[in-house]
């Protein structure tokens, strides 16, 4: 009988309380996917690029999987407490009839226990396979064809999810089957609501609510004007400001609420009703809505931030070369050529050509062999900038920059399908590494270029023309120049009096990566290459850098987000639904008084909206200066230039919200209906 | 006169043939308009499941309910509720307000909830509100009640949309008797003042004495009925004679029939 009635149980827990079964199922999948991340294709992948990076990634791991731990601990803590207040009558009248509370306790167990494996059965084949799923369109998506799709399956991380889930399961179960064992029979027995509270006058909330107002206005500007990550003091009163902020504007919110109850217009079915329950759920739980509401708000910077950090790597300069031979020994380019031809490799090149670079070896006065004062005073003469104070600090130092030779670079020009350079030898274009420029600041010095500065040169008139060049000069990393002069090759030849170093620049043929993907492309060349012992890079370490910083900070961030979310809406969700059962009997009351079924459920669908409603809002809003100020802090000011794409990804963002959101007051909409129905039939309570 | 409840021998039984329990066992009663009538009767005699099937908490087995012409088995949905807020005023033993709704909030939610303005039934309200004494606990919460409020903001709830009838569940049964007193006044007044129709369950006998009639149900029958001599009776007189047949009911040996 015993063994029959845990069996019954845990199959009618599981059927009644999707919400509760589906967070079981989250937390199982979401462990999963964290603990099976180094198995992912792109991780794989990206081993081979950047090992260093990753196995960094992969040694925060475990940290990162004892955060969701306790996250997630959370969401089973208030799923399963949703789950035992439902059944508490029940075990109430198990006590009447004289079950021990140790029997009591066990049956609780075991069914816990039961449903636990259920999960993990029904989890674990999900998790694996949507591991899978995101392993294989991430591969799809950065075009990798070379890896081939490795199984994911990771015996290791089925393990730990097993081992964790129970773990948070197990002590969640603890702490709430004690607190049951703990209440007198009578109050499992009957469903009391929690009643009202003393209240205190009205002015005491008035007040909370013009502070929490006042602090999160404070902290707002704080953080979208910068000031906050200034140090680690402004950081700190910031997100206290913020967190005290949003406790004060919830505890003082049934202020508003009461004013809405009393001014409202009292004709419309419920209205009243409506905000009482809402009103009474806010006062009892002002403190968890503004966790929630702190988490969501948490979801979305989080989200905001990855889209911004990859939209930042992820939009870098056009690709033009795909390979660059370096350490060229006598600057002898031939040799290398003839060894690519005797490899058979130069024809599968559309494009073979050098790239020289030196620096001015007419004078040692390195301090002063560059002097562009007009440029100078020119950006002093403008209206004050970050971007113009940014150039000024750094034109300072470049006294002695590197010169680059006219020819080569029209060469380059002409790879990447631009119009070529034109200089006299008095004259000298502007290089600056796309790294090291932001549009507004390419703008500025666009607009002196044109007047055609005067500049000298070791001593000698040079002016200054055309616009900033951007286009890189080698495929990845061998040089990087925040501040170069593209000179003519006469020019090139006398200051740097022959002394200078060449590379080769290589672009692949269009047939070479017309059938596959150009980092299959690049991969398969790579090992031909190996074995001619020519030292080169690729660009596959510039993709395998990007795509890391990417997958990286996407994995992360959006992980973090999507756990933030459904738990804060799990929370708010059975919140709602254990309240709504509190009181049950007033929904009887109603019933009696003559309420449809279609009334009550639109009462309670209102009172849904509105418990959903207000904590996301609350940070909607707030997530519109949160993701400001975190790109404002931590995205490089190429992204932060953009303003009307961070609305844009904002925007976005908060549709997404809107969607999930809907998705999440749909299902405990449904619950509660469910609930109601039961209520129907009234019964009188003798 | 046409009545306006008509119960007509009206069963409701419980469980399989062999262990049945016969709650009621055909009953027939009529409640003209401007009629207070109690229904007496010990725990278990189905005083309960008449009113529960009046009020269509429950369905009966068989038998007709005839409210204003209109046979109630057959309502459903809007209908249904239509009835349960309009046709019935219904006062419960434990008053069943709203604790996070005010005295007044729970006056008027039967108004919300069956769509009517506030301003039409305004001045209703504060007749109401004066005659039962409740209007300094308008603004207040049910918790910063005594009983006997509670109660009176119960009936003025049940009172609100004029209903043709109030179905009173033992509306003394958690009110001392000071409290049990006022109550049974203000009904009873209501009743002679503004010919409001009320059946009341109830087994105290000296609730019971306010009432015009009283029929006594025991075994799921109708098993006596008194008529309260108006206006010749005294109440006081009527209460003795309530007390004798519920000591001889009780006894349960002699039949007063």
């Amino acid at each position: 009988m015993f063994f029959k009635l845990i069996f019954r149980n845990s199959k009618r827990n599981r059927r009644e309380n999707g919400l509760f079964f589906a967070s079981l199922l989250i937390a199982i999948i979401a462990f999963y996917i964290i603990l099976s991340l180094d198995n992912q294709d792109v991780m794989i992948f990206l081993k081979q690029m950047e090992s260093n990076a990753v196995g960094k990634l992969m040694t925060i791991i475990p940290a990162f999987y004892g955060m969701a731990l306790f996250i997630l601990f959370f969401l089973i803590y208030y799923g399963s407490k949703y789950q035992l207040e439902r059944h508490k009558h029940g075990f109430g009248v198990y006590l009447m009839m004289g079950m021990s509370r140790t029997k009591l306790f066990l049956m609780l167990l075991a069914e816990d226990f039961r449903n636990s494996i259920v999960s993990l059965i029904i989890g674990l084949p999900a998790a694996v396979l949507l591991s899978e799923l995101i392993s294989l369109i991430t591969a799809r998506l950065v075009g990798l064809g070379i890896v081939g799709h490795q199984i994911s399956f990771s015996f290791n991380a089925v393990m730990w999810t097993a081992i964790g889930f129970i773990l948070i399961k197990f002590i969640a179960f603890l702490i709430l089957s004690g607190k049951i064992s703990r209440k007198e029979i009578g109050s499992l027995l009957v469903e009391t609501p929690d009643g009202v509270k003393v209240q205190k006058p009205a002015f005491v909330y008035a007040l909370s609510i013009l502070i929490g107002i006042l602090c999160l206005a404070i902290a707002y500007i704080l953080a979208i004007r910068g000031e906050a990550w200034l140090n680690l003091k402004n950081m700190g009163l910031t997100i206290i400001l913020g967190i005290f902020g949003t406790f004060s504007f919830f505890y003082g919110i049934r202020f508003i609420i009461d004013l809405v109850v009393k001014n409202g217009k009292g004709n419309r079915q419920l209205y009243v009703f409506n905000f009482r329950q809402i009103q009474e759920t806010v006062i009892h739980r002002s403190g968890t809505l503004a966790i929630c509401s702190m988490l969501i708000l948490a979801a979305l910077c989080c989200f905001g931030a990855g889209v911004a950090i990859t939209r930042s790597y992820g939009e870098s300069e056009a690709h033009v070369l795909d390979y660059t031979f370096k350490n060229i020994e006598n600057n002898d380019t031939e040799a290398v050529r003839q060894i690519l031809e005797d490899n058979n490799l130069d024809v599968r090149f559309s494009d073979l050509f050098e790239m020289k670079v030196g620096h001015i070896e007419t004078t040692k006065d390195y301090d002063n062999a560059f002097q562009m004062e007009t440029v100078m005073s020119a950006l002093r003469d403008m209206q004050p900038s970050d971007d113009r104070d940014v150039l000024l600090s750094n034109f300072k130092y470049d006294t002695y920059p590197y010169l680059i030779s006219l020819s080569s670079y029209n060469e380059l020009l002409t790879s990447a399908g631009l119009p070529n350079l034109e200089l006299n030898t008095d004259e000298a274009a502007v290089y600056m590494d796309s790294a090291y420029t932001v549009y507004g600041r390419k703008k500025l010095l666009n607009s002196i270029l044109d007047t055609n500065p005067l500049v000298y040169l070791d001593g000698k008139e040079l002016y200054l023309t055309g616009t900033v060049q951007t286009t890189n000069l080698v495929t990845d990393r061998s040089i990087t120049l925040s501040f170069a002069l593209i000179l003519s090759d006469d020019a090139f030849e006398y200051y740097t009096q022959g002394e200078y170093s060449i590379y080769l620049n290589g672009v692949l043929k269009k047939s070479e990566t017309e059938n596959t993907s150009l980092m299959s492309a690049i991969s398969d060349m790579n090992k031909e290459l190996r074995k001619t012992g020519l030292s080169y890079e690729s660009y596959l370490q510039n993709m395998g850098r990007q795509l890391f910083y990417m997958v990286a900070a996407s994995y992360i961030t959006i992980y973090l987000a999507i756990i933030f979310l459904i738990i804060a809406n799990t929370i708010i969700g059975v919140q709602f639904l254990i309240s709504q059962q509190k009181a049950g009997k007033r929904y009887r009351t109603l019933i009696h008084l003559g309420a449809e079924y279609a009334t009550i459920c639109k009462s309670s669908g209102k009172q849904i909206n509105w418990y959903f409603g207000i904590p996301t809002a609350v940070a909607a809003f707030s997530s519109l200066f949160g993701v400001r100020a975190l790109f404002t802090g931590i995205v490089s000011s190429r992204a932060r230039s953009n303003l009307n794409e961070m609305m844009i990804v904002s925007a976005a963002m908060i549709l997404a919200l809107c969607v999930i959101e809907c998705i999440y007051i749909a299902v405990v909409k449904r619950s509660s209906d469910r609930y109601l129905l039961t209520l129907m039939v009234p019964e009188r309570e003798e | 006169m046409k009545p306006i409840l008509e119960i007509e021998s009206l069963k409701k039984h419980y469980g399989k043939s062999k262990n049945q329990t016969k709650a009621l066992d055909g009953i027939t009663f009529q409640v003209m308009p401007g009629e207070f009538l109690g229904i007496m009767g010990s725990s278990g005699s189905g005083k309960s499941t008449l009113l529960n099937c009046i009020a269509t908490v429950i369905m009966p087995s068989s038998g007709n309910i005839i409210m204003n012409g209109k046979q109630i088995q057959t309502l459903k949905g809007a209908e249904l509720a239509d009835y349960r807020g309009k046709e019935i005023g219904y006062l419960f033993q434990n008053f069943e307000l709203l604790d996070n709704l005010t005295g007044r909030e729970n006056i008027l939610l039967p108004l919300s909830l069956h769509g009517v303005s506030e301003n039409e039934s305004k001045k209703l309200l504060e007749r109401l509100t004066s005659y039962l004494e409740v209007e300094d606990v308008l603004d207040k919460f049910p918790a910063q009640m005594s009983g006997g409020q509670k109660q009176r903001i119960a009936a003025a709830r049940a009172l609100i949309l004029n209903p043709g009838i109030i179905l009173a569940d033992e509306p003394t049964g958690a009110l001392d008797s000071k409290n049990a007193k006022a109550l049974m006044e203000k009904l009873s007044g209501l009743n002679q003042n503004e010919n409001a129709t009320i059946l009341m369950v109830t087994h105290d006998s000296n609730a019971a004495s306010y009432c015009k009639r009283i029929l006594f149900i025991q075994d799921g029958i109708i098993c006596h009925e008194l008529r309260r001599d108006t206006p010749d009776e005294s109440q006081q007189d009527f209460y003795s004679r309530i007390l004798k047949v519920v000591a001889q009911l009780g006894g349960g040996s002699a039949n007063v029939l």
